[in-house]
């Protein structure tokens, strides 16, 4: 299921930049005028987690948001104290509870053009409340994943 | 795109949106907030004037009964529900899908000519189906569609899909308890798991049954509405007193459950409830009663008795709703089994008994691995519950892009009716 939004070429080459250049941290798109995917801010390698959420929800409360998210996080090795720095992009489909049935819809079926032009995400995490994407959940559900 | 794109490019579009149920057919305008008209799923269909029974009507040369069809046919509650002899009622819906597609036809005829009103070739439309509808099915609504109607546009899609996408998710389990069953339809990134799909009979009907059985043990009179001339005010609990109507004779026994069944869904969504654990006597005791006022004048509150009847949606002898949806997660494949646990979206008009959505989180917390992280959505208000699939149908339908989605009617000129297994998974 698609809506025939297209992802712009610009969201691919931000996404790029993420992915293999690592000259951001996160980028955070929005849906314009029910036509096109387009990028509305980007985050600073050195940008931390709340920042991120920051931009997320600068536009209100009540609008919807994809996010690509390059989150590092250090995980024990099993049985040691030892730990090693670990790198996974996620994308994140954000549709706060408060939204517009219209913009809920538009945004989740359109969902699946970013996932199948994103490769390299590492995981995808939908969440409708600010409570679903805290960080020590994110971090989880990021961990809960062993493969790779 | 090409040939008619004037028709629906850009926001011309005019789509029309229909959403099929056991209840009722929703059908309106995409864009608009909720559905233009919800015509039940019943068709009333009056005796040949063949048969006979009307002197006046001279059997003449051409009125052997079988050549041509000369029964009438009643569509929409304005008309189902005069009481009228011989007329029998038929539904043309069966376990979710459209079976009786004359009766199904008759519909929509009515629907273009008094709800819609104007022509079907004007009108891309997109159809909901059950998550289970199989391909003969969907083909042959494809090809009514662009062969009787004309539609310049086609398009299908679950409604469970629907369901999830209305609700912002593109990952959820659907739990969609309507009138003639529950069902559990896990979606994964906007597409139906269909091997993990779990159905039960128990919906609506079902409780309209018991509540039939229940109140006639009690020995309450149950005549319609279309029974009673008058009536007079009398004490709870007092017989009632009324005059019965002069009825046409020869009402059909079809007809007549058909009714009771339209009065006691009016008992059991106004009295109905669901407790908030498995029934217990005495904590159902403790909550206050509710007052109910049948058609004939009969008054009296309703305690405990409300809770019991409602308990068998959740009933794990006969397939309740909480192990409805833990089996078909537990079909799934492990991986997103925690997505879907975080995202059930209840649905469907049967959810709308007070408690229903509590006591689903409850015995699915249950069911579900310790610490698993269960969340329900379900839309708050009564309209968004019983329409939520056609909502969501209206706003696709009217997203501009879309229109490259739809099929075209030269695609099926093309293609023929197989193009919907292809474009529309």
């Amino acid at each position: 299921m698609a809506t025939g939004i297209p992802l712009s070429s610009e969201c691919k080459h931000v996404f790029d930049q993420i992915w293999r250049l690592k000259q951001h941290r996160y980028a955070i798109f929005r849906i314009e005028n029910e036509r096109r995917i387009r990028v509305e801010w980007l985050g600073v390698r050195e940008a931390g987690y709340e920042e991120f959420l920051a931009d997320l929800c600068r536009a209100g409360p009540d609008q919807c948001r994809y996010a690509v998210y390059d989150y590092a996080y250090r995980q024990q090795y099993q049985g040691t104290t030892g730990t090693r720095l670990r790198e996974k992009l996620f994308l994140m489909l954000w549709c706060p509870s408060q939204a517009q049935i219209k913009d809920k819809m538009l945004y989740s079926s359109t969902f699946a053009v970013l996932k199948q032009e994103f490769v390299g995400v590492g995981k995808c995490i939908q969440a409708t409340e600010l409570d679903d994407i805290h960080r020590d959940r994110v971090e989880n559900e990021l961990c809960w994943d062993r493969e790779d | 795109m090409s040939g008619g794109t004037m028709l629906y490019g850009g926001d011309e579009i005019g789509a029309l949106v229909f959403d099929p149920g056991h209840h009722s057919l929703r059908v309106g305008y995409a864009q608009e907030d909720s559905p233009k008209a919800e015509i039940p799923s019943v068709v009333g269909i009056g005796a040949a004037p063949d048969t006979n029974l009307d002197p006046e009507t001279k059997t003449d040369n051409n009125a052997t009964p079988n050549n041509s069809d000369q029964r009438k046919y009643y569509v929409d509650t304005n008309y189902v529900n005069v009481p009228r002899a011989h007329m029998e009622v038929q539904t043309y819906m069966k376990d979710g899908m459209i079976d009786n597609w004359d009766l199904f036809e008759k519909v929509i005829d009515y629907a273009y000519a008094n709800v819609i009103q104007s022509e079907p070739e004007y009108h891309p439309v997109l159809f909901s189906e059950a998550s289970w509808n199989v391909r003969n099915n969907r083909e042959k609504l494809t090809e009514l569609m662009f062969e009787k109607y004309n539609v310049p546009a086609f398009f299908l899609v679950k409604n469970a899909v629907l369901a999830a996408f209305s609700s912002g998710r593109a990952t959820a389990l659907v739990v969609d308890s309507g009138a003639t069953h529950t069902s559990a339809v896990p979606v994964h990134e906007g597409y139906v798991l269909s091997q993990a799909v779990v159905k039960s009979p128990l919906g609506g009907d079902f409780l309209s049954r018991q509540c039939r059985q229940h109140l006639e043990k009690h020995g309450i009179d149950l005549s319609p509405v279309y029974k009673i001339a008058s009536k007079d005010v009398v004490k709870e609990r007092d017989n009632a007193r009324f005059t019965l109507r002069k009825l046409p004779e020869n009402l059909t026994q079809s007809w007549q459950n058909y009714m009771l069944q339209l009065m006691m869904q009016d008992f059991q969504m106004n009295v109905l409830q669901v407790l908030e654990g498995p029934f217990d006597e005495r904590v159902a005791a403790q909550i206050p009663t509710v007052h109910y006022e049948f058609p004939n004048g009969y008054h009296q509150d309703f305690s405990s008795e409300r809770f019991k009847i409602a308990e068998s949606l959740f009933d794990n002898a006969m397939l309740g709703a909480g192990q409805l949806a833990s089996t078909s997660v537990g079909m799934c494949d492990a991986d997103v089994r925690l997505s879907l646990f975080g995202s059930v979206v209840v649905t469907g008009g049967n959810t709308l008994l007070q408690g229903f959505p509590e006591r689903l989180n409850r015995d699915l917390q249950l069911r579900a691995p310790s610490n698993t992280r269960l969340k329900m959505i379900s839309a708050n208000g009564s309209v968004e519950r019983r329409f939520g699939a056609w909502i969501g149908g209206s706003i696709l339908a009217s997203i501009g892009t879309f229109q490259q989605m739809w099929i075209s009617s030269q695609e099926y000129e093309e293609a023929g009716k197989s193009q919907v297994e292809r474009k529309c998974p």
